[in-house]
């Protein structure tokens, strides 16, 4: 809300320092955001957040309203009204309200003969400083009254009123559209609050008037309406249509019932100055609900309690009566209070006490460390989530933050083929976040995509967040924690000693290895290749227990980054947090380390084609050792002589008893045992 | 006769120095005095000439030369032999100014190392940690915070809605929500966590960060506030950070506030960052409503409690001196990299 310094001060005596001013409306949460000496000479102009709660502040006098009691100075008076000569209002017109739910109160007066023509100067200014521009004498008047007491007024062409009669209804069956005067259709629901005349519709109620009765240069004769609507109808109305207007915005949130009145005298008075009419005696005020004032109940130990000192219950009345309270004993040395017609907001003793803090100031608050123990619970975070934090960031990964949101379609090919649709915002903001993410990975990739395009060749990043998998009929989705890897460029720091290798699926199955074991140690996993369809197939690992899968690490597939135009090769992982979190690790437990010194024989192999290793390693460790076994693969090649496809592997089998070495015949039985499930394996042969 | 052991000593002293460093030179000194036909030697030998007054003395003289010699000439054979040593592996050095081979080493985001801060210093003041879901149903996001269907304060939250008539969370409040239906006072808990919504500029991202504060108990009062507030402000961003309360609107708290901290650039006196107010505004503020503790079946009369909440995105921006809020959903390498963990 912008508000004129001058206007302000022809409604109350305020100090002249605008500083002053704004400070007095900011420390009673009325926040003045700028200052404005230049846009208007000869006026400041103040830019007030006037908070959803106080629509009585959405115009000059409820401003000053607040600057008088801050300031302990009293309102001006309102000016007299002429009360008019001819033929009253009641002969002119008819003035009925169908629906008094959302109608409480509806006022009409007549002011006859205007002119319509241009505003002086002094008007013309004034509206400038609230941010609007004069349109003509008799509009710029309605405007005036609803900047002025922010109640808003509209002004009908009393000539175009049809049968002479004013009905606040709803729409009738064949009304399904309706044109405002900015020359739009717009579409009418069953309970859309209507003006109409005798014939038919003229004004949305309380949002904008219609194309039909506007207010022309032809205008001779005024009707007045101010009125009361139904904050909720007017509300939703105006979000339906996507229309909200300086009325709409005052009405739904809540106006002084009793304002209307005032309002139509001042408009009254304004037709007169500005446009030289001559109101019709009296008014009609249609009055079906009239406010019942309520009373709330103030203990002054309540307000003591809550504000955490005690300002004296003399302070406090004193606090309510400067807003226009009032205020009477109540029994137990309560305050009984009567909040004004305008203060819609006071409905509850904590309100009150707001206007206790507000008035006697918050700064007064003294500050105190409330004494407390220990945590009174140990809170519902996932302590894996900080702890991957530290163990990625730890192996040379960069924390990334990623939208929850994909476009659609995003993240497709890194869930299961039969995952179910993503959750689908109804209102995006952008086509690229449409979809809540199934999987965090499409997030890094894209960021991946970013820092390559830009000119980084080394790209390591990670994200721990939540994916979000919908359940259905409206339950929550369940929203698993996830970390998710990416890595383009080098395998290994880029370093002056040696060649620069390019990453592979080993590395990031490694640093997912090392996540797995820290995170999770003991956790039985089953190696397998997952199918997602966006990863290589010939290089992409999962892990998983008891079916399900707790993660997966793969290569980007060459057809979809061919489809991303990616410059690199990428490869990515995602890791199931709350899996891991679900298999509570056993504590870590001391095993005695060996005295005596190990024993080893090499196998020399050759896998056929297909054949992987880890499967002929399942088979070598269903031999029983004579001591714990290692197997450690100390060399690969692959080429001539070999066939295509095959490779040969050198594995060094490391016996390591703890207590007595072993003797060379039970090694080397041992090792004929390996060879026997070596010779009766399919597509795996010593080498020669 | 006692002369010449004095300029004897002197060319001793003269030629270690010359031979300095160099094994063999020093070994030749050696050679030239301690010899069999050494310069010494040759003067022991030449006692027998000297009369029988004469000769214990100068004999007493040559002995003593002769022992500092033998100690002054070894010590500079071990200083030259260490010299050759260090020359020899020298000879072998690398360029140790050339780059190191070091392993990599990753960073947290900003938001992460500022969520963790502040949930230090809370877990020290005694505050557990809760999250909640990001998907929410409208009863935890709006109703129980006493923001019934078309209250006027829901536009200040532009929401993002799913098709099936859940949203997600507009602000980390519900999380508050949930833990008052799950536990009975005394609560003092945190939760911080992303939210969601429909506004897309310069300095507005349609998802950011949260983290609010409840406290509810027996006697709990807008000091405790103010009190918590400045203890949780000292300790992150210094012990002369002062806190501001002014009234603020929230439909969930009241008395309501909006508080700000002295400007971190500026330390209060004014300047560009804080547009010349000194202060920078961190969030809202205030008593829990008693409609919210009515929404979660707590006993607003028994007990009272407050509340406060802050953009952990803006703060981080605060702390690390970033000028452009849109680096941070970014994830540019050059950019998180500059916060190493």
């Amino acid at each position: 809300m912008l508000a004129s310094l001058n206007w302000l001060s022809e409604l109350a005596a305020i100090p002249e320092d605008p500083d002053r001013v704004a400070a007095a409306l900011t420390a009673r949460g009325l926040t003045v955001d700028a200052i404005d000496r230049e846009t208007v000479p000869g006026d400041v102009v103040l830019d007030v957040d006037v908070p959803a709660n106080r629509p009585d502040c959405l115009g000059h006098l409820g401003l000053a309203r607040e600057i008088a009691a801050a300031f302990s100075h009293p309102l001006s008076p309102a000016p007299a009204t002429p009360i008019g000569e001819g033929a009253p209002v009641g002969d002119e017109i008819e003035i009925e309200i169908d629906d008094p739910e959302l109608c409480t109160r509806y006022v009409a007066r007549i002011v006859r003969g205007v002119r319509v023509g241009p505003s002086p100067e002094p008007v013309r200014r004034r509206l400038e400083a609230c941010g609007l521009r004069s349109i003509n004498n008799v509009v710029d008047a309605s405007n005036l009254v609803l900047l002025g007491l922010g109640q808003p007024v509209h002004f009908f062409d009393l000539e175009r009123v049809r049968g002479r009669r004013i009905v606040v209804r709803r729409p009738r069956a064949p009304e399904r559209v309706f044109r405002t005067l900015d020359g739009i259709d717009r579409t009418l629901e069953a309970d859309t609050l209507l003006i109409a005349d005798g014939e038919g519709p003229s004004a949305l109620a309380g949002i904008m008037g219609g194309a039909d009765s506007e207010i022309g240069d032809t205008t001779r004769d005024v009707l007045i309406e101010a009125a009361w609507f139904d904050p909720r109808s007017i509300r939703r109305t105006a979000r339906r249509l996507g229309l909200s207007t300086d009325a709409s915005q005052r009405f739904e949130r809540g106006a002084d019932p009793e304002a209307p009145p005032r309002a139509q005298d001042m408009a009254v008075r304004l037709l007169v100055e500005l446009a030289g009419g001559t109101p019709a005696p009296g008014r009609i005020d249609v009055h079906p609900r009239p406010r019942v004032p309520a009373t709330v109940v103030l203990r002054p130990q309540r307000a003591r309690l809550l504000m955490g000192f005690d300002p004296g219950r003399e302070t406090m009345v004193e606090a309510l009566r400067a807003v226009g309270i009032e205020c009477a004993d109540a029994a137990g040395g309560a305050i009984s209070a009567t909040a004004p017609s305008w203060r819609v907001d006071l409905v509850r003793e904590a309100d009150l006490v707001e206007e206790v803090a507000r008035h006697v100031g918050y700064d007064r608050v003294p500050a105190r460390l409330p004494v407390t123990g220990a945590a009174p619970d140990e809170g519902t975070t996932r302590p894996l989530a900080d702890r991957a934090r530290d163990l990625l960031a730890g192996v040379g990964f960069h924390e990334a933050v990623c939208y929850s949101m994909l476009q659609a379609g995003a993240d497709d090919g890194f869930v299961p083929r039969d995952a179910r649709a993503p959750a689908t915002i109804a209102n995006p903001i952008s086509e690229q976040l449409a979809v809540l993410r199934r999987t965090l990975a499409p997030g890094l990739l894209a960021a991946v995509d970013l820092n390559l395009r830009r000119g980084v060749r080394d790209v390591r990043l990670f994200e721990v967040g939540r994916a979000f998998l919908t359940r259905g009929s409206g339950a929550l989705p369940d929203e698993p924690y996830r970390v998710a890897l990416a890595w383009s460029g080098a395998g290994e720091p880029r370093h002056w000693s040696r060649p620069v290798r390019e990453v592979d699926v080993f590395d990031l199955a490694g640093v997912v290895e090392i996540a797995l074991r820290t995170l999770a140690p003991g956790f039985a996993l089953q190696r397998g290749i997952p199918s997602l369809a966006a990863l290589h197939p010939g290089r992409s690992a999962s892990w998983e227990t008891d079916g399900r899968l707790v993660a997966w690490c793969g290569a980007l597939h060459p057809e979809v980054r061919a489809r991303l135009d990616l410059p690199a090769e990428v490869l990515l992982a995602e890791i199931d947090l709350d899996a891991l979190e679900a298999a509570a690790p056993p504590a870590p437990a001391y095993a005695a380390i060996p005295r005596v010194p190990a024993s080893a024989r090499d196998l020399a192999l050759v896998l056929g084609p297909g054949t992987p290793w880890g499967a002929l390693l399942d088979r070598l460790r269903r031999v029983d050792p004579p001591a714990p076994v290692s197997f450690e693969i100390v060399d690969r090649y692959a080429g001539p002589p070999l066939a295509d496809g095959e490779v040969s592997l050198t594995v060094r089998v490391i016996l390591q008893p703890l207590e007595r070495t072993l003797t060379d015949e039970r090694t080397e039985a041992y090792r004929r045992l390996l060879v026997d499930v070596v010779e009766a394996s399919d597509g795996v042969r010593l080498r020669a | 006769m006692l002369d010449r052991l004095e300029r004897l000593e002197r060319e001793i002293s003269a030629a270690l120095e010359a031979a300095a460093g160099d094994p063999a030179a020093v070994d030749a000194v050696r050679v030239r005095f301690l010899g069999r036909k050494g310069e010494l030697t040759a003067l022991a030998k030449g006692l027998a000439a000297l009369s029988a007054a004469e000769r214990p003395a100068t004999g007493k003289a040559i002995n003593e030369l002769k022992a500092r010699a033998t100690a002054a000439i070894a010590e500079a054979g071990e200083r030259a032999a260490a010299a050759a040593r260090r020359a020899e592996l020298l000879r072998d050095r690398v360029d140790v100014t050339l780059p190191p081979r070091a392993p990599w080493s990753g960073s947290l985001h900003p938001v992460s190392l500022v969520r963790r801060e502040l949930e230090r210093i809370f877990r020290a003041l005694g505050y557990s940690v809760e999250t909640g879901p990001e998907v929410e149903d409208d009863f935890h996001n709006f109703q129980a915070l006493n923001l019934p269907p078309d209250h006027p304060a829901r536009d200040a939250t532009d929401t993002f809605y799913l098709d099936d008539g859940l949203l997600l969370r507009t602000h980390t409040s519900p999380v508050q929500i949930r833990t008052m239906e799950a536990r009975r006072p005394p609560i003092r808990m945190v939760c911080p966590g992303r939210v969601y919504r429909r506004d897309w500029d310069a300095t507005h991202l349609p998802m950011f960060h949260q983290l609010e504060a409840l406290v509810v108990d027996e006697g709990v009062s807008m000091a405790d506030l103010k009190g918590t507030m400045s203890a949780v402000w000292r300790r992150f961003f210094g012990e002369d950070v002062r806190i501001r309360l002014r009234p603020g609107y929230f439909p969930f708290v009241e008395p309501g506030a909006e508080y700000d901290v002295t400007c971190r650039a500026c330390h209060g006196s004014g300047c560009r960052v804080c547009k010349g107010s000194g202060w920078i505004e961190l969030g809202g503020a205030g008593m829990v409503h008693p409609a919210v503790f009515e929404a979660v079946g707590i006993d607003p009369e028994r007990y009272t409690g407050f509340a406060f909440g802050l953009g952990i995105d803006r703060i981080a921006l605060t702390r690390y001196g970033i000028d452009d809020l849109r680096l941070m959903p970014e994830n540019d390498v050059r950019f998180l990299g500059q916060f190493p963990s």
